[in-house]
């Protein structure tokens, strides 16, 4: 493993090599979340020591070294590059997915079957929502949070024309017929990757992440200098806002704000790019008051590590538990970010232990691979039914509310849209709309028939269901073996939402190894508290660590000669609500008593 | 009908001997030539023998790519290009052939048969490959180790033997993989067939009354066992295969069943078909033919 691996190793210690065999022991007879909190916290520690150690594949960089610049020491660099001063080329702009299953699992089905079933089938009738299922514990920002943050991660491109995969469609099926080639419908193909193949990447498909790999904030900042150029404002460091406060139009991309990444654009994102936007323009003032010395790029860059750990440290500790309420989860990831407030185990574990001390911090660790977002990753992460397909927009000084349909707040019509509502008013209705359960029968209809700037007409729910197929990630079946969780034998064992597994047993011919990942996930009994499924929250405990544990900038170097005093205090003492807080104070009554901004806010009564 | 064998914890396993259903498992779909390690203790353990057939820098041996990768195809459609160009390669290695016909003959041999066997194919990669006692030696060692009972594997294994064998298979074949493949495995069937040939020409007048042709039907020898894994579940015609169970094509005994169809023991016409499927037979004959000269000659 790592001779392809980079000559990544993973070291097991002792304490963990025990307590691997005492907790397969004690998940021989109880799951981890059935557990009392604090075993189940250290189940979850287990399990993703264990993901550390097998999970973790190497697919090659499939890019070439940068230039040093300077700075590069000292601050994150545009694209990522030099985030390992050893291996400068980890985690870049450009750079290969990795993957968390060993490489020849990572194959497509061949020919005819990798379109069976049909995805446009599974869109239909397993799919589509009928009636809109709510997540009644978090709210819509939640929903959009998470498109905030994967936008940060990753990017697969937009596909080109030419090679479609062709869906053949079942009788009666409406799809219009000018969008149709030989009679199907066409799903464009994932960008592929051009750079030369490595021989032992065997059958295994490489793709690019356009986006730096890293928890840097790439979403607001960009992944190369020149567009992070033209997001600044050339004083103090600070993004350029316009006199409204608000970010200009980006004029290549029309209905979106210039941001360091705005494909997809609605206005969800627009309201959270804008936010912390502002955020970023009030570091950089706290940072000039202590350091009038310094110019422009270090106050920008300073600004930025700040900024992009307070957005990791929200995601780590308000979002995650927001989305997963179970204690141990709330446990978990708190001490995740600062470790475990009890001074007895603080003492047994040691300085350099992150179940202690938190991961923040912490000696830099890659495990047992290069650090690289991963294709298993992005396929967890497609969380679409999150989408409502109508919002109430609420107005904070009146009862008043009217709903609206989700397409009209996205694409070209974003910024329309925000200047007719307004920044303050539209944050209160996404704080106290709830977004889409993660199930199936609730993928938002809008995006069922899509419309997309130099796309065909688009059904994303076949599309996403195509793209864990082309990209080689397994069906859910063999997702849940490679994860460590056993094969489901029955489609019953996957679900219990009536009528699912006979629909599921029908589309898939009674072959549960052939169900897709996203199906599965979407179908699987959650655990109590679980906004998605525990399948999918086993990359997530590896990843969500991982991209902590692998970045100097939260680990070696998470110091003040980087940060700044300032910063530490910064990040330390902020968190979602106070930053909702500082730059639209009006939002103090729908606050107030509310313990994590992803719940539902209050609603006022005008 | 295959025989399946499981055994929780311990084996999950599938024999298959039959042509036909060879042939079906082998174009599978969920069929796979890499193989995971899961299904039980013996499925780990064959597994972790394969995985040495790997090059420092992680390159994977011809035999062991999956069916899907686009560098085996390219190797195979190379190398079998190369090797079909017959009569000149076989010109190349006469000495050799000359060298193996003596020995099928009766004649008494200055060197060990399968150092022969080794360098006759290894230079049909590189004109100047020289084999030694050494070099069949590590071969022999390969192919132990694939066949070893556990104390005997963990003893080739930590003895270093392997690593020195795979060392040196290695550095003679000069980083071409597909040469070390034939000269570190694909040779011990070749050095079955000589050696068959030798026993039948010693039986009554055998050499002067067979033709080439009928020796080499009558000698050519297949791979004993190909592996493979299923990685999801799938029926393959009746044959049920549960997810991760290893496949044992069992390629000799199906080949045995109709031993006048040369190309089954090569898997011609499969994806997975041996570049040499044209050149063994041809290679085979010519001892012949040189065996019957050097008895002619002795005579």
């Amino acid at each position: 493993m790592s001779r392809e691996n980079d000559g990544f190793v993973f070291h097991r210690g002792l304490l963990q090599g025990v307590l691997d065999i005492v907790f397969r022991a004690i998940n021989f007879f109880a799951r981890w979340d059935h557990l009392p909190t604090l075993l189940a916290a250290a189940n979850l520690s287990v399990f993703r020591d264990r993901l550390r150690e097998h999970n973790l594949h190497h697919t090659g960089y499939g890019t070439t070294s940068p230039g040093w610049s300077t700075g590069n020491e000292r601050w994150r660099s545009a694209d990522g590059s030099f985030n390992s001063l050893d291996h400068p080329r980890m985690g870049m702009a450009g750079a290969r997915f990795g993957r968390n299953f060993p490489l020849p699992e990572c194959v497509p089905d061949s020919g005819n079957d990798l379109l069976d079933p049909s995805p446009r089938v599974i869109s239909q009738e397993l799919l589509a929502r009928h009636t809109f299922i709510p997540a009644t514990s978090i709210n819509l920002l939640a929903a959009a949070w998470i498109q905030f943050e994967t936008h940060n991660w990753f990017s697969h491109g937009l596909p080109k024309p030419g090679n479609e995969f062709k869906i053949p469609l079942p009788p009666g099926d409406d799809w219009p017929e000018e969008e149709l080639i030989d009679g199907c419908m066409k799903i464009r193909r994932t960008v592929c990757d051009g750079s030369t193949r490595e021989p032992w990447l065997g059958a295994t498909p490489t793709f690019r992440n356009l986006n730096s790999h890293w928890w840097d904030a790439g979403q607001i900042y960009g992944s190369s200098r020149e567009r992070q150029m033209q997001i600044r404002s050339g004083v103090d460091g600070k993004i350029a806002v316009g006199n409204d406060g608000m970010l200009p139009a980006d004029p290549d991309h029309q209905g979106a704000d210039l941001t360091g990444f705005n494909d997809n654009w609605w206005v969800g994102l627009g309201l959270l790019h804008n936010l912390f936007a502002r955020e970023h323009n009030v570091i950089c003032d706290g940072l000039k008051t202590r350091y009038p010395t310094w110019g422009d790029e270090e106050l920008f860059q300073r600004a930025r590590l700040i900024n992009a750990a307070l957005i990791a440290k929200i995601h780590t500790v308000e979002w995650t538990p927001g989305i997963l309420g179970h204690p141990a989860l709330d446990l978990s990831m708190h001490a995740n970010w600062s470790g475990i407030p009890n001074r007895v185990l603080r003492a047994v574990l040691g300085k350099d232990s992150e179940a202690a001390y938190g991961i923040i911090g912490s000696p830099t660790d890659q495990h047992s691979a290069p650090y690289a977002m991963t294709e298993e990753f992005t396929a967890v992460y497609r969380l679409h039914p999150l989408v409502p397909d109508k919002m109430e927009v609420r107005k904070l000084d009146t009862t008043d509310s009217k709903s609206y349909d989700l397409v009209d707040m996205q694409g070209r019509a974003s910024r329309a849209f925000m200047q007719t509502h307004g920044f303050v008013d539209l944050l209160y209705s996404f704080g106290t709309a709830h977004p889409g359960a993660i199930r199936l029968h609730n993928y938002p209809n809008f995006l069922r028939k899509f419309t997309k700037d130099e796309q065909p007409l688009l059904d994303v729910a076949a599309i996403d269901i195509m793209r864990d197929r082309e990209r080689g990630v397994p069906r859910y079946n063999r997702f849940r073996e490679l994860v460590g969780k056993k094969r489901v034998t029955t489609f019953e064992e996957i679900t219990s939402i009536p009528g699912a597994a006979r629909k599921m047993r029908a589309i898939y011919k009674g072959d549960v190894d052939r169900v897709d990942l996203m199906v599965g996930l979407l179908a699987e009994d959650l655990p109590d508290g679980f906004g998605f499924s525990d399948t999918a929250f086993r990359i997530f405990i590896l990843m969500a660590s991982r991209r902590l544990k692998s970045d100097r900038f939260f680990t070696d170097d998470y110091r003040a000669e980087v940060y700044t005093d300032f910063g530490l205090d910064w990040i330390q003492n902020n968190g979602m609500k106070s930053v909702l807080l500082r730059h639209v104070p009006q939002l103090g009554p729908a606050l107030e008593g509310v313990n994590n901004s992803f719940a539902p806010w209050n609603v006022s009564g005008g | 009908m295959a025989l399946v064998i499981s055994i929780p914890g311990l084996v999950r396993l599938a024999i298959v001997r039959d042509p036909d259903e060879l042939l079906r498992v082998n174009d599978a779909g969920t069929v796979t030539r890499p193989l995971s390690g899961r299904g039980g203790l013996f499925n780990r353990s064959v597994a972790a023998k394969l995985a040495a057939f790997r090059t420092a820098d992680g390159d994977i041996w011809p035999a062991f790519r999956d069916r899907y990768d686009p560098l085996r195809a390219v190797h195979q459609a190379k190398l079998e290009s190369r090797l079909s160009n017959v009569e000149p390669l076989l010109q190349d290695i006469a000495p050799e052939i000359t060298e193996l016909g003596n020995y099928v003959g009766g004649g008494h041999a200055h060197r060990g048969m399968g150092v022969v066997v080794q360098q006759a194919v290894g230079r049909l990669f590189f004109a100047d490959y020289v084999a030694s006692e050494e070099s069949y030696e590590a071969a022999r060692t390969l192919q132990a180790w694939l066949s070893a009972w556990p104390l005997r594997a963990c003893w080739i294994k930590h003895s270093g033997a392997l690593k020195a064998s795979l060392d040196r298979i290695e550095a003679a074949s000069r980083g071409n993989m597909a040469c070390a493949h034939a000269t570190a495995l694909a040779l011990e069937n070749l050095v079955m067939s000589i050696e068959l040939m030798r026993e039948l020409a010693r039986h009554g007048d055998n050499l002067a009354k067979i033709e080439p042709q009928e020796a080499a039907i009558r000698t050519l020898r297949a791979p004993a066992r190909v592996v493979r894994e299923t990685r999801d579940g799938d029926f393959i015609g009746t044959l049920r295969l549960r997810s991760r169970t290893l496949i044992l094509l069992a390629l000799e005994d199906a080949h045995q069943q109709d031993a006048a169809k040369l190309g089954f023991a090569f898997f011609t016409g499969t994806w997975n078909q041996c570049p040499a499927h044209g050149l063994v037979p041809t290679l085979l004959r010519k001892v012949w033919e040189g065996a019957k000269t050097s008895a002619e000659r002795r005579a």
